[in-house]
C-alpha cells in the first residue's frame, strides 16, 4: 500500500532506525513498508499514526488494490 | 536472522542453543549405547526417541518464538520461510522417494536416512530467509 511514511520521516529529520526506535520494530520493518511493499497490521498503523499526530488515511492511501 | 536483535530473538537464539546441545549429546550418548550396550526389545525404542525429543523441543521453541515475536514483518518473513522450507522438503522427499522406487536397478539412488529430512528443512528455512526478505527491499 502506497504511503507518506518517507516524506513525513524526512519532514521529522529521522532515519529508518528512529522510527523503528520509537515504533519498537525492526529498520527492516520500517524500510518494508515505507516501500509499500509490507502493509502494517491496524495497531502498528494506529501508532504510526499517533506519533505522527495523523489519522492512518493521512498517512496511507488506499488505491482500491487491497 | 537480522543484525538488530528483538527481546524474542534472544530468547529463541537461547533456547534453540540449549535444545541443540540437548540433542547432540543425546545423538553421542544414543549411538555410545548402541555400539556398547546391544541394547533390546522396548530399550531400541526409547533409546531411538531420545534425540526425537530436543527435536520435539526445537520446533516448539520456533512456536514460542513466533508467538512472542512482537515485531510482524521479521514474523511474516519467517513464516514465509518456513512454509517454502516445508514445500522443499515435501517436494524433495518425494523426487526422492519416487527415483528410489522407480530407479533402484540401475542403481542410481542412494539411500538417505529418514533423520536427514529435518536437517534439510533447517537448511531450507535458513536460506529461504535472505531470499523472502529481498523481496520486500
Amino acid at each position: 500500500m502506497k504511503n507518506r511514511l518517507r516524506v513525513l520521516r524526512a519532514e521529522k529529520n529521522w532515519s529508518q532506525a528512529d522510527l523503528a526506535q520509537r515504533l519498537e520494530v525492526s529498520r527492516q520493518s520500517v524500510n518494508a513498508i515505507e516501500t509499500g511493499k509490507f502493509d502494517p497490521s491496524l495497531p502498528l498503523a494506529f501508532r504510526l499514526a499517533r506519533l505522527f499526530d495523523m489519522t492512518i488515511e493521512q498517512i496511507f492511501i488506499d488505491d482500491g488494490s487491497g | 536472522m537480522y543484525c538488530t536483535k528483538t527481546a524474542a530473538q534472544r530468547r529463541y537464539r537461547a533456547r534453540t542453543l540449549f535444545a541443540t546441545t540437548a540433542y547432540l549429546l543425546a545423538i553421542w550418548g544414543v549411538t555410545w549405547m548402541f555400539r556398547h550396550r546391544h541394547p533390546q526389545g522396548a530399550a531400541v525404542y526409547l533409546l531411538a526417541l531420545a534425540p526425537e525429543l530436543p527435536i520435539f523441543a526445537i520446533l516448539a521453541i520456533f512456536g514460542i518464538y513466533l508467538a512472542e515475536e512482537t515485531d510482524e514483518f521479521i514474523r511474516a518473513v519467517l513464516v514465509q520461510s518456513s512454509l517454502w522450507a516445508t514445500g522443499v522438503v515435501l517436494a524433495f522427499t518425494t523426487f526422492w522417494s519416487l527415483l528410489q522406487s522407480y530407479a533402484p536397478a540401475i542403481d542410481l539412488v542412494v539411500k538417505v536416512p529418514m533423520y536427514w529430512v529435518f536437517v534439510l528443512w533447517c537448511v531450507s528455512f535458513g536460506l529461504a530467509q535472505p531470499l523472502v526478505q529481498r523481496r520486500y527491499k
